[in-house]
């Protein structure tokens, strides 16, 4: 990777996105406001209903919209920076438009072309490209003639061509098929655990869920929570955290819990093999439970399993900004 | 080590230029909605064959005259006939008319007995009219006339091709070279890559300029061929080596593509600016056409004044013109050939270094287009 020529010579921010105070409005549509955020590496996922901010987010960090007010850097790089931004960042977006003419092959080798490659080089690094995406197939064919599926998955090949440090990707998951979409995930995947940054937004919450280092939940163009997905639910006191309990006899053990002060609201589950718990003061909640286990006070109850049942983003999400347009 | 990260750069630049002329060259020159570039560059073309078609077939019929007649005559054996001579005089001079009409007139209760005689030299024509036996009339057709028909190709190239053909065609093909794009909303495709905006925006110019000037300057050359088609051998040497026809040609050719490099710039910058092509074009159309009235300051800022300088050819206003018709024809204010190409790429340069800015702001927001 080559050193960022107009750093501000900060290294911290060297290696984060950072957002410093950051709006944007479209004429008087607010796109996003005073946002602040340093993102690490990873997966990190945007989440919020459509309006929220998602995209601008992403546009305003690879410079094709330019914010009202306020800084933003990638790895150092400012984002009105295009020829040095765009050697470590490659960005999928949402426009389903393309240079007319070009079949899936010529799309991604004109694109290495222009970011200064040679021939050879470009012709080698497309055709790899093509594999990763699996569109050998169709890479000779005219994209005009692709199914949705595939435009997405040329889009996704012109981001990941160069190997970008940063990879921003706009629904990268839409319109892909269910192989399609767990053969990306793991893509995605792969490069975060190389150290890469991949920025993902999505309206789907339980693969977000499943890939996601941290998230950044977005409403109306504001930053409602930003973390990792159980940190930001800690956080969240006015919804108290849900914990299932499988085990023996549950209704023993709800009545036992019921006398715990942690405990504030207890269910039996519909299959009869468990309880839901709600409490305020998880850690406390977890203390009172061992102590329950190791003074012999559970009177032969065998607890298979104890996990907290609301603390994925589809919870977090419902908590923060309510069930508007999501697909769980 | 400084010239070499600067050369590096350099290279890839260039590179990257190269890469976008590619690109937009196959967008250029198989648009569909460009298709009518090609037609307004060739409507010169069409006019000058049908030009020389019509004038070929003129000179068949004068040879067709010359073989039928008596004698074989030369140009001067037709000045030679004069009003006031008797038909035996014509006669004489010239033989048998190989072309004859006849009819009567009646003049105040008279009958005046009406004659015209036809001849040629095989290049020229001579039309002899003859009252009661005497001529009254006498009137000579030149066929080779390369003085005028050099007026009438200026006239083409300067009040069609220059101002409306290749106006309207770099309006067509620059206009086109970004907000096309937002249009079609695909200009992401290049603001995603790791290029210089300004890097984009010449190699987009670039690819205009070459569309436009293969267009424009095939047009050109093939008028030419078109306007020399109908001049016999001889005609066209003399045309072309003697009467500076070779020169005007090559003059023609640079004026074409300095009207690109002009006209391109213009509409480069107008094309980022407006949404809307029609009123910049309009704007512009109008300052080009008002340009012979406005103050000598504001002239300089326009395409037209100094391309009306290099065109090699005057035209001149024909008597009675109004004056405001003549200011428009004739160019009372050139500057010189250098002053002009300097003039030209300066305005460019100009409207170049106002795309770059603009360039550079450039957002992709294709919902609000």
């Amino acid at each position: 990777m080559s050193v960022p020529v107009n750093s501000p010579g900060n290294s911290a921010a060297n290696d984060r996105i950072v957002f410093e105070d950051v709006s944007k409005f479209y004429g008087e549509i607010l796109g996003v406001n005073r946002v602040n955020l340093s993102i690490p590496p990873g997966i990190t996922s945007l989440v919020g209903p459509n309006g929220s901010g998602k995209t601008t987010l992403m546009n305003l960090m690879t410079g094709l919209v330019r914010p009202t007010r306020g800084r933003v850097e990638v790895l150092g790089y400012k984002a009105d920076d295009p020829e040095h931004l765009f050697a470590i960042l490659g960005y999928s977006t949402q426009f389903d438009a393309f240079p007319k003419g070009l079949t899936g092959y010529q799309f991604l080798y004109s694109y290495l072309r222009l970011s200064g490659r040679d021939a050879q080089t470009a012709e080698q690094m497309a055709w790899r490209t093509i594999e990763r995406v699996n569109l050998v197939d169709a890479a000779k064919r005219n994209i005009a003639g692709y199914s949705k599926g595939m435009r997405q998955r040329i889009r996704l090949a012109q981001a990941l061509a160069h190997d970008p440090k940063v990879l921003v990707l706009d629904e990268p998951l839409n319109g892909l098929d269910p192989l399609a979409r767990s053969e990306m995930i793991a893509l995605f995947r792969a490069a975060a655990a190389q150290g890469c940054y991949v920025i993902i937004s999505s309206h789907i919450l339980h693969e977000v869920d499943v890939i996601s280092d941290q998230v950044i939940l977005l409403s109306n163009g504001y930053v409602v929570a930003e973390g990792q997905i159980a940190t930001v639910r800690g956080e969240i006191q006015e919804h108290p955290t849900q914990i299932l309990i499988r085990c023996t006899r549950p209704r023993e053990l709800a009545a036992k819990m019921l006398e715990d002060a942690h405990t504030i609201e207890v269910t039996i589950h519909k299959d009869e093999k468990g309880v839901l718990l709600k409490t305020r003061d998880a850690d406390g909640f977890y203390l009172a439970l061992n102590q329950l286990a190791l003074n012999g006070n559970g009177n032969g109850i065998d607890i298979e399993s104890i996990a907290p049942a609301d603390d994925d983003v589809l919870s977090v999400y419902e908590y923060l900004i309510g069930n508007e347009e999501v697909v769980r | 080590m400084t010239i070499a990260i600067t050369s590096g750069k350099a290279r890839i630049w260039l590179a990257q230029i190269k890469a976008v002329i590619r690109l937009e060259m196959r967008k250029t020159f198989f648009a569909k909605r460009g298709l009518w570039i090609y037609l307004v560059a060739a409507l010169p073309v069409f006019l000058f064959i049908a030009f020389a078609v019509a004038t070929s077939g003129r000179q068949h019929q004068r040879a067709g005259i010359a073989r039928r007649g008596e004698k074989m005559l030369t140009y001067l054996d037709l000045l030679a006939v004069k009003p006031g001579m008797t038909r035996q005089d014509v006669l004489a001079i010239l033989g048998k008319p190989p072309v004859t009409f006849h009819w009567q007139e009646n003049r105040t209760g008279e009958l005046v007995s009406h004659e015209s005689y036809g001849y040629s030299d095989g290049q020229n024509d001579l039309n002899v009219g003859l009252a009661d036996g005497k001529v009254e009339s006498v009137n000579i057709e030149n066929g080779y006339n390369p003085g005028q028909d050099a007026i009438m190709f200026a006239g083409v190239f300067q009040f069609f091709f220059l101002r409306l053909a290749i106006f309207f065609g770099c309006l067509g093909i620059f206009m086109n070279l970004f907000r096309g794009e937002i249009l079609d909303r695909s200009l992401h495709f290049y603001f995603l890559a790791p290029v210089r905006r300004e890097v984009l925006m010449v190699g987009k110019f670039l690819a205009g300029l070459l569309a436009t000037c293969t267009i424009f300057v095939a047009s050109e050359l093939l008028q030419t061929a078109a306007f020399l088609w109908h001049f016999s051998p001889s005609a066209r040497e003399v045309y072309l080596y003697h009467n500076h026809g070779l020169e005007h040609a090559a003059v023609y050719v640079g004026v074409t593509i300095l009207a690109c490099v002009g006209y391109g710039a213009f509409f480069l910058v107008a094309g980022m600016l407006f949404r809307n092509p029609i009123l910049p074009a309009a704007a512009i159309l109008i300052w080009e056409a008002i340009n012979p009235f406005l103050p000598g300051i504001l002239k300089q800022f326009s395409v037209i004044y100094y391309l009306k300088s290099l065109c090699p050819v005057e035209i001149p206003s024909p008597p009675g013109t109004p004056p405001l018709l003549a200011l428009l024809i004739s160019n009372t204010d050139p500057v010189s050939a250098p002053v002009a190409v300097v003039g030209i790429v300066i305005v460019a340069l100009i409207a170049l270094y106002a795309s770059s800015l603009q360039v550079r702001r450039m957002e992709i927001n294709y919902t609000t287009e």
